[in-house]
């Protein structure tokens, strides 16, 4: 049994240090060292959750994308595990764009919601990925179900540029991206803006990697539990 | 080549058979179409919104939603009696499998625009007759995106314990960029303007239309394995 729990990765302390230590230098950046936006307000703070939330989502799912092919291609179970894992954490981050969307737009612009592209794009990729959830909820675990994840990992992420162009195309409130703009990086924001959003991104960064690694090890022991399971029954 | 398009044929073919013997497909399909757009005429008021402005919206919606009793059906009749392990077990191609599912798919579902659009005519009382041909164009290209990702997704959900859940779970929202644009094309065609006036939307559905037949050829073998 001690060979067992030691095959399984001991839990990535360095990570979780790392991350730990990414938030709360992005905390302190955001509360203490970055100025008060002159026209939002205090509110516009939550810029630095809001942002770095969608990039990290995007990410996510784009990581799903990958692994599901890598996971058509060879096979693995490994494959599977990230697939299901950064789809798992890529919904978490994209709940928080949902809810911080509607907190930053309620003072701002007066409402709580707009049905304008990103926003919408947004809901829509959030409906796509927690239908891939449900479908890997329902399908018996095994290589089909994981089969069939990986065939809508695929088609969800390729639809996300059509869904971005057909909403862009319908209607169009949100700002455009202040920090990647056509006059280069961050031409958009004040330096001391863009530093605090490098540091949130980067915090968030670390821990989607920290999310993900401690989901991955969960899914390995849960089918480590599953092997001992089956050879303990087969045994007596 | 000719071997593929006979073998394709064939499974088109043999569902046409089924459907002419049973004939419950087609008649619920149709059915359920006319009542979602009752149910429309009843929650919206006509006088008050241009028949124009809502019509279209309610037409897709009422097609996606038949649309998608048709698909649920395509495959579940698979399953019954092993029909599905006797086409896997049938020396043809896993993707010819796919297109007679997904032209057969197309095929109902023209067959049922046919009738549906004449009743979306008398009920919103709008002119359809001199705007016939690109009308009919947006219907087909939206159409085949539909039957594309609705046979790779039926095909998948068939398997499932809830697949008459999963099915519009799964397939409604990758199909908003098709229904966003068939809805603005066929407003915008019962209007009068052109299609060349809109190629972006025509675009963004060939685009769908080709990237998900492609995928689903790709894919189809790991879904219809065993």
């Amino acid at each position: 049994m001690s060979d067992a729990s030691q095959e399984t990765d001991s839990p990535g302390y360095g990570l979780l240090g790392l991350a730990g230590a990414g938030v709360l230098a992005a905390l302190v950046a955001i509360f203490i060292y970055v100025p008060t936006e002159k026209t939002e307000g205090v509110v516009q703070r939550i810029m630095y959750f809001h942002v770095p939330s969608a990039w990290i989502a995007f990410f996510a799912f784009f990581i799903v994308f990958l692994c599901s092919i890598l996971f058509l291609w060879k096979k693995e179970r490994e494959w599977d595990i990230y697939a299901h894992a950064s789809a798992e954490v890529g919904i978490l981050f994209c709940t928080l764009v949902l809810i911080t969307g509607p907190l930053w737009a309620k003072p701002i612009w007066g409402v709580w919601w707009v049905w304008d592209a990103r926003l919408t794009s947004t809901l829509v990729l959030w409906l796509i990925y927690v239908a891939y959830l449900m479908l890997r909820a329902q399908s018996e675990p095994g290589s089909t179900g994981a089969r069939y994840a990986a065939v809508i990992g695929i088609v969800g992420f390729l639809d996300i540029p059509l869904i971005h162009f057909s909403v862009l195309w319908w209607r169009t409130f949100h700002p455009d991206p202040k920090f990647i703009t056509s006059q280069g990086l961050g031409a958009g924001n004040d330096l001391s803006m863009n530093i605090t959003l490098m540091i949130a991104l980067g915090a968030f960064t670390l821990l989607y990697f920290l999310l993900m690694s401690l989901r991955v090890q969960l899914e390995r022991m849960k089918d480590e539990i599953d092997r001992i399971k089956k050879e303990r029954l087969y045994s007596h | 080549m000719s071997g593929y398009l006979r073998q394709v044929k064939a499974i088109i073919w043999k569902d046409f058979i089924t459907e002419l013997k049973t004939r419950e497909l087609f008649s619920s399909m149709f059915v359920f179409a006319l009542l979602v757009m009752l149910i429309f005429i009843f929650s919206i008021n006509l006088s008050l919104v241009k028949a124009n402005q809502v019509g279209p919206g309610v037409l897709w919606v009422a097609i996606l939603f038949a649309g998608t009793l048709g698909l649920n059906r395509s495959f579940a009749l698979e399953k019954e009696n092993g029909c599905l392990q006797g086409l896997m077990l049938a020396p043809v191609d896993r993707s010819a499998i796919f297109f007679g599912k997904m032209l057969s798919n197309l095929i109902f579902l023209s067959i049922m625009e046919a009738f549906l659009l004449p009743v979306f005519m008398i009920f919103f009382n709008v002119e359809v007759w001199s705007h016939l041909g690109p009308l009919v164009a947006v219907l087909l290209m939206g159409t085949i995106g539909f039957s594309a990702l609705g046979t790779l997704l039926s095909s998948l959900s068939s398997n499932l314990k809830t697949r008459e859940i999963m099915l519009p779970i799964l397939l409604y929202p990758l199909m908003v960029p098709v229904v966003i644009a068939a809805v603005r094309l066929t407003g915008q065609i019962l209007d009068g303007k052109s299609l060349a006036d809109m190629m972006n939307w025509v675009g963004l559905i060939l685009c769908f239309d080709i990237i998900y037949i492609g995928v689903s050829i790709m894919t189809i073998d790991h879904i219809l394995e065993e």
